[in-house]
């Protein structure tokens, strides 16, 4: 029996696509591509902290202690290993700007596939409750672009469904099949100038420990900001630029935003999965809530109606820093703007957050001496 | 509803499964209903004046196959051509004679404005339609009697936005013996839908930006070598997108069951403007030939009257693209190059690859174009002037193509020269499968590394 025209046809198409999406992966799900990244980019910056983060783990003991988080988490590991005598714990900081729970699960089952190479991994979170803004966690699609190089071909469905909106969860999907898609930009840029790329892969593979171990956040502070919260209204410090002011309108003068329970769903999606990663592993899953501001938006603004993280403690490998531990930082001229630490702010914050860390480690050593 | 967009692909695959789902009888149904839809999704209001010049030219097609010859007869023909030339006009050209008639009154240009949006596809339909009342005028074409028949002529979506300009007799054969597509018409249509979405997204989008970006600000690029780059970029991105279009339309209606007539034949390759002609929009040149410069004598009125209606033909070719000076110019550049061409032609010329100039005639064929295409592109005359200007600057600059622009270039200049020497395309539709599966997946792989995926630019033939 003759197969009719347009099975042929379906099937020189499936032939084709099949085709394509192993060409795209020839290219994109090979080392070579995540080799010449450019550096600068998210998904560059992602994997060249993955990658310096294998390497320190060669480096270092059985102590390491990995921190995760996104700008806010700002400390100096320098800093906060120079108290290593006292700790006794290496801290690495694998946190990207930018990034959030879904890019920090995908850093973390690559960075530690064994689950055995961290005695912690401690996640900076800006609140311990949930607060819902207006952007969508789940709709923020940098995390498409973090994580891009990290996707196999069996994560496809969950991260594209994690979404909301349909048109990207499509991005999400066409993406995470054809990498070409999200990485064209990044080869079109390496197409026009190889040489300089190759250069600048090649410093930055050198140096980018040294740069980031030994980085020095600025010193701007914002002494003189005050807020009158009945009327919303800020008294600015003289000279902030635009992306100071910016910060102060997103994270202290926004509107409150309706409390959906997103945060919440995200977290405990997300969170959860880094913490089920580690689910009877000896490594502990610490949360600790970061210095959150100059000047702390009063809790009557919002009422937050949960506490993923809260809930996670009473898991067994779970363990939440004193949520004030670092209250006394909250202070306008430790920071830099409005969500930021500045240099000083830094200087205090890292042994602080050692020395936290740290005793809450050893607490349960104690406790089972005792 | 552009045909980059995933949007257009859906509406397709409903399309083709309805269309081909359904008894026979109501395929045209589906074909019109769809076509509307099409039609509708960009501006649902003109479907009115669609319908409108729909119904005045069957109405006058079955009028003239009904009236002998002699006045009766040329009064219909004439109320049919001003009904389709009054609508082309007033939509089209108002603002562009208003403003002229302003400005030599001395009163503000936009003094007598009215605010007209241009309905989708005007000139392409407005055209069809007007050939096939001419037609049925001179008795080489029947009157069709099935209005529905005739309806889906004027908007058969694959060709209702930018062509390519079907001849009445090209398309009632097809559509009155509708035969399913033969195996090779499946294959050829697949091909040259992959191969148009290929032209439009990943080469023409991505010389649009270069292109956008030097004609968006010229004053931010004054140099000779942006000049040129952002003139090759246009020059490259009209050709990939307008070709690219025709290639979905002709791949669309052969999945379809429909044969459309060739629109682009390696217009770069061409070794003179009057061969240049021959291989590009040929469906306009050949509506332009067959209606306008042989009713005007063609060549059998001597020299200067052949030179006379190649003049006229390329400024209304000119003005058809567009109600403004620079067109109307473009149109003329053309127009002299052809009539230079015509008065200078040696009888000898060879077809390509014949003759070691051959490469030189092409090239300079190209960078005539391509200067032509400054008027096509600019906003308006002060800006064409100023391109033209920093083309000869003796500022150098610095280009604004990067490597793999030339790289995209080369990939079609190879593809085109053995298209040329063998209709390559031809072959591949005859590999196996596996080949012609691996031709689609390349032209799929180019896409996944150069295809502009999430602007959707329009296609520049959209706006005629």
């Amino acid at each position: 029996m003759r197969r009719p025209i347009w099975v042929s046809f379906a099937v020189a198409c499936a032939l084709a696509v099949a085709g394509a999406t192993a060409l795209d992966a020839l290219v994109f799900r090979t080392p070579w591509y995540v080799s010449i990244l450019e550096p600068d980019s998210s998904t560059g910056l992602f994997e060249l902290v993955l990658a310096r983060e294998r390497d320190a783990q060669q480096r270092n003991g059985a102590n390491l202690v990995v921190t995760l988080g996104d700008s806010r988490f700002a400390y100096a590991p320098r800093l906060a290993n120079e108290v290593a005598s006292r700790t006794g714990y290496v801290f690495r900081h694998a946190g990207v700007a930018g990034s959030d729970a879904r890019a920090w699960y995908y850093m973390m089952r690559d960075l530690d596939p064994t689950r055995q190479r961290y005695r912690a991994v401690v996640i900076g979170m800006n609140d311990y409750d949930d607060e819902d803004e207006f952007n969508d966690p789940n709709d923020d699609i940098r995390a498409l672009h973090y994580v891009i190089a990290r996707l196999r071909l069996r994560d496809i469905p969950e991260f594209a469904a994690s979404f909301d909106s349909a048109a990207l969860r499509w991005e999400a999907l066409r993406g995470a099949v054809w990498k070409g898609i999200v990485l064209q930009a990044d080869l079109q840029d390496f197409l026009a100038h190889p040489n300089w790329r190759l250069g600048k892969v090649a410093q930055y593979r050198r140096f980018f420990d040294f740069w980031t171990y030994n980085y020095l956040e600025t010193d701007r502070t914002m002494t003189g900001l005050a807020i009158d919260w009945k009327t919303m209204r800020a008294t600015l410090p003289p000279g902030l630029n635009a992306d100071q002011k910016g910060t102060i309108e997103n994270a202290l003068l926004r509107d409150p935003a309706p409390q959906t329970g997103r945060v919440a769903a995200f977290r405990r999606h997300w969170l959860g999965k880094i913490i089920d990663l580690y689910r009877g592993s000896p490594t502990k899953v610490v949360f600790l809530r970061l210095p959150r501001g100059p000047l702390v938006r009063p809790d009557n603004l919002v009422h937050k109606l949960s506490s993923s993280v809260r809930e996670f403690a009473a898991r067994p490998n779970v363990m939440l820093v004193p949520e004030h531990a670092f209250d006394s930082l909250e202070h306008p001229e430790l920071f830099r703007d409005a969500i930021h630490l500045n240099r000083q702010g830094i200087a205090r914050f890292s042994p602080m957050m050692a020395g936290e860390v740290g005793r809450l480690l050893d607490a349960p050593a104690q406790r089972a001496s005792r | 509803m552009l045909f980059n967009t995933t949007a257009f692909f859906l509406f397709l695959s409903v399309v083709l499964i309805l269309f081909y789902a359904s008894p026979r009888p109501w395929r045209k149904y589906i074909l019109l209903a769809a076509s509307y839809f099409f039609y509708g999704s960009w501006n649902a209001r003109f479907i009115a004046l669609l319908l409108t010049l729909t119904v005045i030219d069957f109405t006058a097609g079955i009028w003239l196959e009904k009236t002998p010859p002699g006045a009766r007869r040329k009064a219909i023909l004439i109320l049919s051509l001003s009904s389709n030339l009054g609508f082309l006009g007033f939509f089209k050209y108002y603002n562009f004679l208003a403003g002229n008639l302003a400005l030599l009154l001395g009163r503000p240009v936009d003094s007598y404005f009215l605010h007209i949006v241009l309905p989708l596809g005007i000139s392409f339909h407005t055209f069809q339609s007007m050939s096939y009342v001419v037609d049925v005028y001179r008795g080489e074409q029947a009157a069709v009697h099935n209005p529905i028949d005739y309806a889906l002529f004027i908007c058969f979506f694959p060709q209702l936005v930018a062509g390519p300009i079907v001849r009445a007799r090209e398309f009632f054969g097809d559509l009155l013996r509708w035969n399913p597509p033969a195996s090779s018409d499946v294959s050829r249509g697949l091909f040259l839908l992959a191969l148009g979405l290929t032209k439009k997204m990943a080469f023409a989008d991505q010389f649009a930006k270069v292109a956008n970006l030097y004609f968006g600000n010229l004053a931010a690029h004054p140099a000779m070598r942006e000049a040129w780059s952002g003139v090759f970029a246009f020059g490259m991105q009209i050709y990939f997108d307008f070709s690219g279009y025709t290639d979905m339309a002709i791949g669309m209606a052969l999945l379809l069951g429909f044969h459309f007539p060739v629109n682009f034949r390696r217009p770069y390759l061409a070794a003179s403007i009057t061969d240049f002609w021959r291989r590009w929009h040929i469906s306009l040149s050949r509506w332009l030939r067959d209606y306008l410069y042989i009713p005007l004598g063609g060549n059998r009125h001597g020299r200067w009257n052949t030179y006379r209606n190649l003049m006229l033909t390329m400024l209304l070719g000119g003005l058809w693209h567009g109600a403004s000076w620079n067109f109307l110019i473009w149109g003329g550049y053309h127009g002299g190059l052809l009539a230079f061409e015509r008065a200078f032609r040696s009888d000898t010329e060879r077809p390509w690859p014949g003759g070691l100039l051959y490469p030189l005639k092409a090239a300079a064929t190209f960078v005539l174009v391509l200067i032509g295409w400054v008027f096509f592109r600019a906003a308006d005359l002060r800006q064409a002037l100023q391109v033209l200007a920093r083309i000869v600057s003796r500022t150098p600059g610095h280009g604004l193509l990067q490597h793999w622009h030339f790289w995209l270039v080369g990939i079609a200049l190879a593809v085109a020269i053995a298209e040329e020497r063998g209709e390559m395309v031809e072959r591949i539709m005859k590999t196996p499968a596996l080949a012609y599966a691996a031709a689609l997946a390349l032209m799929l792989f180019c896409l996944d590394l150069f295809g502009v995926i999430d602007q959707a630019i329009p296609f520049v033939y959209f706006q005629f």
